[in-house]
């Protein structure tokens, strides 16, 4: 076998980082834009209320605590995942996990907001056939939830590479991770917002 | 001892598979299918096709193999060796590799393009059964709602095939390795996003037995929501399972341009074929999501009786137009852009020249590639929203004819008073220009709100749109064919069958859908299954000519079939190019490059003249060349 052959698939440690890098921001450039296109679409049903029934009087909004401690929980994950990577960056252990249990603080943070999403998604209340605005608040709850299951997905994975000590070396998968985890915070608290704000 | 030796190994080429995935798959959708039907109401349809739909989907990739790497990813004990994933690339695997879950990027690369071939040859073969309809007054083989799924079914797997056309077979083929690259930037995704587009063939299909779709390629609300048959399911599961499809391969090169490009591969010495990848597919990751949006959007009215578009509960058709359209307009630049930038790769080989007005041209393309975002709304120019926005999108949609006469403007400098090599693939760059000026031409009088408002809905649009997408861009990603046909398969397509079929696709092309324009001229309409006696004489003309077209097929398919089987081999350097392409034996080695290249100058430098070798592959005036290392654009790595 040749060499190049060999090391066709052995790529320099900064080029990795760059690929990480702009994967990751793409696909949340992709996402973010899906989000968007969410918010817009329920802004212009909302403008145009057509035919007035756009909302009925019955459909009420979200109930705004539990939305609300989704979103604090969310906050949270997001803020002890950004502890996290700090430690990670600092640390000199051999295994370049930081403190993991900071981590696993984070990702049980996620997955509880994720369990509260859906408990939320569950019981809106609206009775079907759901005109605009229930369909709307369904939807942003919904694709929310989407949003944390991938997000815990991707969390149970670099727990394993945590288990297997495989981050030693790889500090730009806690990095880059970082990014779909802070993008998910924020995109999930805008829907909640907007569903709370939107008439 | 041996025969289980065998058998492990069978297992092993089996497992995982195409025949694993398959298998997973039907296995999920049925059971998927089953418990849904148990859980959802009886009179609900939609929801055990969609569920057998996502359980196929999910299962095949399951069986195929797709999620072994990400399982590994997170649970391994170690990272994947060499040798592992030298395997996964398809190493010493022969065909078979073909049909697994292979990440070498020319694999994928000629996965998607037979692919391609396969979906024009279907689509082909539904627009000959519409000129078949149309060849006469009257019902003659259909009854309207099987003309309508039929218009539905040819449109929009030719849009698909369009979009994936250039992209997919040679931006995954030649892109990585004119970039100096050994591969895609994450090999994996690249397998993904084929195999996306192999899980929605049969789901796309499967709208034949469940009724088909009424509502043509456009998929319009809320027809798509009242229709009743699941066949409409089947439209927007595929649509959102391609969008996913083309998200992934749009990151995946963008990534790989931004990241491997080899050293002294500055932005300006990039090759102006993978500028147009390039910007399409950044086109396509921004406008493709407002249409999964929109597709969410439909399933959910069918399935689980949302309203977004139901007016009668507060929803609203324009938010589908606007949701499909913000994609639908840029869709067909993200076909355009990478047809028309081989368009300038083939004529600057061809007329050995450098490309005119090299920065001119990319400044065109970017322009087009921003302005093309903007112009959606001249899609809803009669559909009776508020018209306060129709000024700034005649506008923006006449500006774009300036930065593309820039383009023509760089084509026709490229050859003009260049050392012309008439090959197959320059023929078909010229039928693209003549066509694209007449597509080009009758769009500005589309964009142009009062005569729009007289030609909408009619024949007119219909043979527009045709000069456009086929006339210009199918003939641009058949000039690639031809031209990298050679590196692909390394073999030399007939030259004198492909001058046969460039003859019958232009004739035949010009006249059908000029004959069309007389027709929508005349007042036809689209979306009339039978043909009003005054529009037959016109209608005929285009169906007598259509079978030019169908003839075409045949020589092409005839071509690729003798040319694969007995075709003479082709040289590293069938044409005498300077990208690096050229610069690798035939066939192409896993590793691409034994030594990554170090580029030194532009890739059009074509001021130093070859000596004519043996083995001509073109038509006309000059021999082939084989490469001359010393003339190329790159030099290999000390």
């Amino acid at each position: 076998m040749s060499t190049a052959l060999e090391e066709m698939h052995n790529i320099a440690p900064h080029i990795r980082v760059g690929r990480a890098r702009a994967g990751v921001l793409m696909l949340i450039l992709s996402d973010s834009l899906s989000v968007v296109a969410i918010l817009a679409a329920g802004g212009y049903l909302s403008a145009l209320n057509t035919e007035n029934q756009y909302r009925l009087a019955a459909d009420h909004a979200p109930t705004f605590l539990p939305g609300l401690l989704v979103s604090l929980g969310l906050l949270l994950s997001g803020l002890t995942y950004y502890w996290w990577e700090q430690r990670v960056r600092k640390s000199t252990d051999a295994k370049g996990s930081g403190q993991p249990i900071i981590f696993v603080i984070s990702l049980l943070l996620m997955l509880a907001a994720l369990i509260g999403q859906s408990w939320v998604g569950a019981t809106l209340g609206y009775a079907a056939p759901f005109h605009a605005y229930a369909s709307l608040i369904l939807l942003l709850t919904w694709f929310s939830v989407v949003h944390l299951l991938l997000a815990v997905i991707v969390g149970i994975l670099l727990w394993g590479r945590i288990v297997r000590g495989r981050l030693a070396g790889h500090g730009y998968i806690v990095e880059v991770t970082g990014y779909w985890w802070y993008y998910t915070v924020i995109a999930s608290v805008l829907m909640w917002l907007f569903s709370v704000l939107i008439r | 001892m041996i025969e289980t030796r065998r058998r492990t190994k069978l297992i092993q080429a089996l497992f995982p598979s195409i025949v694993s995935g398959v298998l997973l798959g039907v296995i999920g959708a049925i059971i998927a299918g089953v418990v849904v039907t148990h859980f959802a109401s009886p009179d609900n349809l939609d929801a055990p096709v969609v569920a057998a739909y996502t359980g196929w989907v999910l299962f095949f990739f399951i069986g195929i193999g797709a999620f072994n790497g990400v399982w590994d990813w997170g649970f391994a004990r170690q990272e994947p060796t060499p040798a592992e994933e030298l395997q996964l690339a398809g190493k010493d695997q022969g065909l078979w590799r073909y049909f697994r879950y292979t990440t070498d990027h020319k694999v994928v690369g000629m996965q998607y393009l037979v692919t391609v071939l396969l979906f024009f040859l279907l689509g082909s073969i539904g627009a000959f059964m519409l000129r078949l309809e149309q060849s006469s007054p009257g019902a003659i083989f259909f009854n309207p709602a099987t003309y309508n799924t039929i218009v539905g079914m040819h449109g929009i797997l030719m849009i698909a095939a369009s979009i994936l056309m250039v992209s997919g077979p040679f931006g995954n083929f030649v892109l990585p390795i004119m970039i100096g690259a050994r591969d895609m930037a994450f090999p994996r995704l690249n397998a993904l996003s084929y195999w996306l587009i192999f899980a929605i063939i049969p789901i796309f299909f499967s709208t034949l037995a469940l009724g088909g779709f009424p509502t043509g390629w456009t998929g319009y609300a809320p027809l798509s929501v009242q229709e009743l048959t699941p066949g409409m399911d089947a439209y927007c599961f595929t649509l959102i399972i391609f969008a996913i499809s083309t998200t992934v391969a749009a990151l995946n090169i963008v990534t790989t341009v931004l990241v491997l490009r080899t050293k002294g591969m500055t932005w300006g010495r990039l090759p102006v074929f993978v500028w147009g990848v390039v910007l399409s597919v950044v086109l396509g990751l921004t406008a493709f999501p407002s249409f999964l949006i929109s597709q969410v959007m439909v399933l959910t009215d069918r399935v689980f009786q949302t309203s977004f578009f139901i007016a009668a509960n507060g929803g609203s058709n324009w938010l589908y137009e606007h949701l499909f359209w913000f994609m639908g307009h840029p869709e067909v630049y993200v076909i355009a852009l990478p047809a028309m930038a081989v368009a300038v790769e083939v004529s600057a080989v061809f007329s050995r020249k450098t490309v005119f007005g090299h920065r001119m041209l990319l400044g065109s393309l970017i322009t087009i590639c921003i302005l093309s975002v903007l112009v959606w709304g001249h899609h809803l120019y009669t559909s009776g929203s508020a018209t306060s926005l129709d000024g700034p999108y005649m506008l923006d949609t006449e500006l774009i004819s300036i930065p593309t006469g820039f383009f023509f403007l760089a084509l026709i400098g490229t050859l003009w008073r260049g050392k012309i090599w008439i090959t197959v693939p320059l023929l078909f760059v010229g039928g693209m220009l003549i066509n694209f000026v007449i597509g080009g031409i009758t769009g500005i009088y589309l964009a142009d709100l009062p005569t729009d408002e007289i030609l909408h809905g009619g024949m007119f649009v219909t043979a527009h749109f045709h000069f456009t997408l086929v006339g210009s861009m199918v003939f641009g990603f058949f000039a690639g064919f031809y031209f990298w046909f050679p590196k692909m398969l390394g073999r030399r397509l007939n030259p004198m069958l492909g001058t046969l079929h460039f003859w019958l696709f232009e004739v035949g092309f010009l006249g059908t859908f000029l004959a069309l324009f007389y027709a929508g001229l005349q007042g036809e309409p689209r979306w009339s299954a039978n043909v009003a006696p005054e529009f037959a004489t016109a209608n005929l003309i285009a169906s007598l000519f259509a079978i030019l077209i169908a003839a075409s097929v045949f020589i092409l398919v005839y071509n690729v079939v003798i040319s694969v089987r007995s075709g003479e081999v082709a040289a590293a350097n069938e044409w005498g190019g300077k990208t690096l392409e050229w610069t690798v034996p035939t066939p192409v080695p896993l590793e691409n490059f034994e030594h990554l290249p170090e580029i030194k100058s532009t890739p059009y430098d074509y001021g130093v003249s070859l000596p004519p070798v043996e083995g001509a592959a073109g038509v006309g005036l000059e021999p082939a060349l084989h490469t001359q290392p010393e003339t190329l654009h790159s030099q290999p790595e000390s």
